[in-house]
């Protein structure tokens, strides 16, 4: 059989999959990076890896979405869109494939249907498989994705979100396979999105057995994660019923909170007489060997939880969020407090705000109330703007049921049933001035501006527009390796880097001597292809400064807020700030929200009064207890 | 001469003493106190302060007659600028008893005289752009003006009688700006030149700029050495030079040398001079001045024909006979000059003075030729001109010769000031400079020239990113 390519039609794709012997495998890439190396591998090595997965005869390389998209901006400063092209030139026999979160696209709430339809548009030109889901697998958050990527002409694998109790029977995700056919038509591939990695291997075969039965023609594409080391069995599992796609990656950077090894998936069905169709294990094995080398440079970004957890099947932490999650629980100086989180609080929070499936941004409203619950002592206190608009309804009616009054009441007060009803139901979310959203940005980098450049600056502004000038700045980073990229503690003299720039020029620099001089600067020098280059860079600030700035208690804080001294209650950024000195507000007025975790905080004036001075910027970070603004009293 | 003085700085100084160096003599350099660091002190065999500066000392007779005697000296070079042109300074050479490298006195002082210099193209049959003589003050002056202007018809051309250089010269469109500019321009003649007097001369439209190389023994014998074409000026300032002129029609060219050298003969000229022509589009060729010293632009006429100018000076002065005739003097090729100035072109070219040179590559390579004084620690005098480098180019065609400047051009790598490379770049690219047609509003007609991005180098970028990485100690844009 023709191996399935780029280009090819997507009705003969589908009838390829249907008619092929055996079952055919997606290189998860992007989610291994996301789960088991904090969403840090850079491009650089997913070139290193590109020819050998090319000849490997994948069906898909899910390499974009996700986090990924502004994790690429964020922390590895290549463009999402240069990163499938410069891939594509490296692999033109492999589909690309995409995980977008429906309405939600690839950040963590809903984007304008405006556009949602550009970026799909824009991104289509890249990626030909389509995955999308929503939280609440509420299928009307996912039409327009559906709609777009259709008249883009490429693959539509739209998922049911899976996971465990009660209310997760066969009949219901029957019927919301169901649910999607009616939008979609059946000529889709249909994803089982098991994110955490939950049930059994018997209980997964089960499922599919049972959409098999009730829809035998529909496509199967099986997802799932490593976290309980039980995936391989579970895709064996699925196999055997009747899943025709399912998800691995390459064992040489296998954790274990992403997929599992490809070879192991290989080698156990093939004990089965069971086959992966067009696939080259000896490429299999070859990119893992290209990629050993590389993994040591990642090893900040590994879990600082080893081992596979097989509670998950109580916290039901996706796996894309794991490696997050520690990250935060460290920097928070929580860690301590994670058994606590983890057994106790997560699974009860998720049983009483409804049993939904845990992943972006559910995941993240699971995971800050119940870290909010633990750290504050007091239950659903200060709930996040983004736990009031789930309980409102903004995105999506709840699948099980609603939460308790108990948590409305703690979320809203006294006046609970009111506000639900005057702003309950669906986020209506206007379309956007596209025009004047491109003039904004063409005014914030002082250049016009590609279509692709404003689709990521619809994405992520603030980070859109920082990366952007970073280019400027500092060009076409992603040449560089991770050994470059992620050093730690500089240098050594002497030292000599080599990388190839994005032209092609071939470059050598040797790290100089360097030396304070008077001005407090430092002088640094680079032998730049063999020439001398100096650098003056600010004298760094010298460590316990700012450990000295005192620290103020939250009771401090609160008690500030009501004399119109405004602090940032916890460590975030600046995400909005919707009033402007010398403006009136009323007490309960939003001035700023702070984004924390993912979510976004409101932060309200507790008296009536006049903005005096606001202090920080859009974008800002601020610790605890930073002055964010004042208002005096009238 | 066994050894010579350079009474100049900069890169003039330095291509110099190269020639005096390069036959085994002594060259001695002079500087000021802004200078001391100065790369052609280091070159130079010796070298002699002659005082705080800036600017004064380089222009002080005495000053350097004094230096001279110090470092027993026998010649004086007086490069371009400064003393180059003024007459006091051979006639002070000579009464000390020195050899002053360059025309004799009174040459000086009648080609620097622009309607002394008129009276000299006229009486050898070459034409000149017509002209008043100097106007008189007041109303007099104006009465006359107009009868000029009535004769000739408009634009004009108000000039300094002691201007050159391009400067002291004004455009007037109507007889309401010509009596407005004249008592402006009377101002700005006498704070430039101290000296107010002004003349008309009829406006020649879009011309081309050409002048040619002559060189004089004192023999008698002169020769030219062809033409170069300066058209490409900002505010009569040259910026590019090239030899020979892109002009088809060589019997033009022709007349247009052998013009040249019948001035020279008519001004008695001895050692090395210029004499500059307007050339309009219908092919009429006018005298506009003759420059009584080695110019900028000197290096493209050495590419194209093999010669040094310098050291054919340096031999007319100590009284040698021409070494080459008319005859040898053979044309091959084509020469670019590109003027590399720490200056920002989109800031009407304000000079970068202060800014230091924190990186300085230059390229090398076949037909290039770099007579430059920057390096990399090298701060922006505030006090001299701003010119870091010129880039010479040659190539066997045009086109060759385009290319080469392009890759010239590309292979510098100049960090710490803006410089007028991304400018130039721009003109290697556009399609007029690259067919060779262009005139004096190239710049005027080119205004897109002017449109570019000043951008590093892509590994000047990573290069600062990798020592951010380093002096951090990790990635502040992966964290």
């Amino acid at each position: 059989m023709e191996h399935i390519r780029p280009g090819m039609d997507t009705k003969d794709i589908l009838r390829r999959l249907k008619e092929a012997k055996g079952y055919f495998i997606t290189n998860t890439a992007r989610d291994l990076s996301q789960s088991d190396f904090k969403n840090r591998i850079l491009l650089h090595t997913d070139l290193l890896a590109a020819k050998p997965r090319d000849a490997a005869g994948y069906f898909s390389l899910e390499i974009t979405g996700g986090a990924s998209v502004h994790v690429d901006m964020l922390r590895k400063q290549v463009n999402p869109f240069l990163k499938l092209e410069l891939l594509r030139r490296e692999m033109p026999n492999t589909l690309f494939q995409t995980l977008c979160r429906g309405v939600n696209l690839f950040g963590y709430r809903p984007y304008p249907e405006n556009a949602i339809r550009l970026t799909v548009r824009e991104f289509a030109k890249y990626v030909e498989v389509w995955r999308v889901f929503d939280f609440l697998n509420y299928i009307p958050n996912m039409v327009p994705v559906f709609e777009e990527v259709k008249k883009a002409g490429k693959i539509l694998e739209p998922s049911i979100c899976f996971s465990t109790g009660p209310e997760h029977t066969d009949e219901f995700y029957v019927g919301k396979v169901r649910e999607i056919l009616d939008v979609t038509g059946e000529d889709i591939i249909l994803c089982i999105k098991n994110h955490g990695g939950l049930g059994t291997p018997k209980r997964l075969g089960e499922l599919v057995a049972s959409i098999k039965q009730r829809f035998p023609d529909l496509l199967i594409h099986y997802h799932g994660h490593n976290t309980d080391s039980n995936d391989v069995p579970r895709i064996a599992a699925a196999i055997l019923s009747g899943a025709e796609i399912v998800d691995a990656a390459d064992h040489a950077f296998t954790g274990f909170y992403g997929p599992p090894p490809v070879l192991s998936v290989i080698q156990t069905m093939e004990a089965y007489g069971i086959r992966a169709a067009g696939v080259s294990t000896d490429a299999v094995v070859e990119t893992s060997e290209a990629l050993r080398p590389e993994r040591a440079a990642y090893a900040d970004f590994e879990s600082q939880f080893k081992g596979f957890d097989s509670t998950v099947q109580v916290h039901k932490l996706p796996g894309g969020a794991t490696g997050s999650s520690f990250e935060q629980a460290v920097k928070g100086e929580f860690l301590h407090l994670m058994p606590q989180i983890l057994r106790e609080e997560l699974p009860r929070v998720q049983i009483e705000l409804g049993n939904w499936w845990s992943v972006t941004p559910g995941s993240q409203i699971l995971w800050t109330t119940a870290v909010n619950n633990v750290l504050s002592g007091e239950r659903y206190e200060n709930a996040s703007g983004d736990l009031k608009n789930l309980l409102l309804g903004k995105y999506g009616p709840f699948p099980f049921y609603r939460p308790s009054e108990e948590i409305y009441k703690k979320a809203f007060g006294t006046e609970w049933k009111k506000i639900l009803k005057e702003q309950g139901g669906l986020a209506k979310i206007e379309d956007i001035d596209l025009e004047k959203e491109e003039a904004t940005l063409v005014e914030r980098l002082g250049r016009s501006v590609t279509r692709e450049e404003l689709v990521l600056y619809l994405q992520h502004p603030n980070d859109a527009v920082d990366f952007l000038k970073f280019e400027e700045e500092y060009g076409q980073a992603y040449v560089l390796p991770p050994q470059i990229w992620f050093r730690k503690g500089g240098f050594n003299p002497g030292e000599h880097l080599d990388f190839v720039d994005y032209t092609g020029k071939s470059h050598v620099i040797e790290i100089g001597p360097s030396y304070s001089s008077e001005n407090g600067k430092q002088t640094l020098y680079l032998f730049v292809d063999h020439h001398s280059e100096v650098f003056l860079l600010e004298e760094e600030k010298k460590a316990g400064v700012e450990a000295a700035v005192i620290k103020l208690s939250k009771e401090e804080i609160a008690s500030l807020a009501k004399v119109g001294d405004m602090r940032a209650p916890f460590a975030g950024n600046v995400c909005q700030i919707p009033v402007k000195a010398g403006q009136e507000v009323k007490k309960g007025e939003l001035v700023i929200v702070l984004e924390a975790m993912k979510m976004q905080n409101p932060i309200e004036s507790q008296l009536e009064g006049k903005i005096d001075q606001v202090f920080v910027k859009l974008g800002q970070a601020v610790q605890v207890g930073d002055k964010l603004l004042t208002i005096s009293p009238l | 001469m066994k050894k010579i003085l350079i009474a100049n700085r900069g890169e003039i100084a330095l291509r110099i003493l190269r020639a005096v160096q390069e036959q085994g003599l002594i060259a001695v350099g002079v500087y000021e106190t802004p200078d001391k660091e100065a790369r052609h002190i280091r070159a130079a065999d010796e070298a002699i302060w002659i005082g705080e500066g800036p600017r004064k000392d380089y222009l002080n007779i005495d000053k350097m007659i004094w230096a001279a005697r110090k470092a027993g000296a026998d010649g004086i070079h007086p490069g371009y600028g400064f003393l180059a042109e003024n007459p006091d300074f051979p006639k002070a050479c000579e009464d000390a008893g020195l050899i002053f490298i360059g025309p004799p006195a009174k040459v000086i002082h009648a080609l620097g005289n622009k309607v002394i210099a008129r009276t000299i193209a006229e009486s050898a049959g070459v034409p000149v752009i017509p002209g008043s003589e100097n106007l008189p003050y007041g109303q007099e002056g104006e009465e006359r003006a107009l009868a000029f202007a009535r004769e000739h018809g408009f634009p004009l051309m108000l000039k300094a009688t002691a201007g050159g250089g391009g400067r002291g010269i004004r455009k007037v469109n109507n007889a309401k700006e010509l009596i407005d500019q004249m008592p402006l321009a009377r101002a700005e003649a006498k704070a430039a030149f101290n000296d107010a007097r002004l003349y008309l001369e009829k406006g020649v439209i879009n011309p081309k700029h050409i002048e040619v190389q002559v060189l004089a023994d004192s023999f008698g014998h002169i020769i030219h050495m062809g033409t170069r074409d300066c058209s490409i000026q900002r505010r009569n300032q040259k910026l590019v030079e090239i030899a020979p002129a892109l002009i088809p029609d060589q019997t033009l060219l022709d007349n247009i040398c052998t013009a040249a050298i019948k001035v020279a003969q008519e001004a008695n000229y001895v050692n090395a001079g210029t004499v500059e022509f307007l050339v309009d589009e219908g092919g009429h060729f006018y005298f506009l001045e003759m420059n009584t010293r080695l110019q900028v632009e000197h290096t493209v006429t050495e590419m194209v024909t093999g010669m040094d100018i310098v050291r054919a000076q340096i031999d007319i002065a100590a009284g040698k006979k021409l070494k080459f005739s008319q005859e040898d003097v053979h044309i091959r090729g084509h020469a670019i000059e590109m003027r590399i100035n720490a200056e920002d072109p989109k800031n009407n070219f304000l000079p970068e003075g202060g800014r230091t040179i924190t990186v300085y590559n230059s390229p090398g390579g076949a037909g290039i030729r770099l007579d430059g004084i920057a390096y990399q620690g090298y701060v922006i005098p505030q006090v001299y001109d701003s010119l870091l480098v010129k880039l010479t180019v040659h190539g066997f065609t045009w086109k060759e010769a385009v290319e080469r400047m392009r890759r010239a051009l590309k292979g510098f790598a100049i960090v710490g000031p803006r410089t007028t490379i991304p400018f130039y770049l721009n003109i290697v690219n556009e399609p007029d400079f690259q067919k060779g047609i262009f005139n004096t509003s190239y710049l005027d007609l080119h205004p897109n020239l002017f449109e570019y991005k000043e951008g590093d180098r892509e590994v000047a970028k990573l290069a600062r990113l990798i020592a951010t990485i380093h002096h951090k100690g990790f990635n502040p844009f992966a964290a």
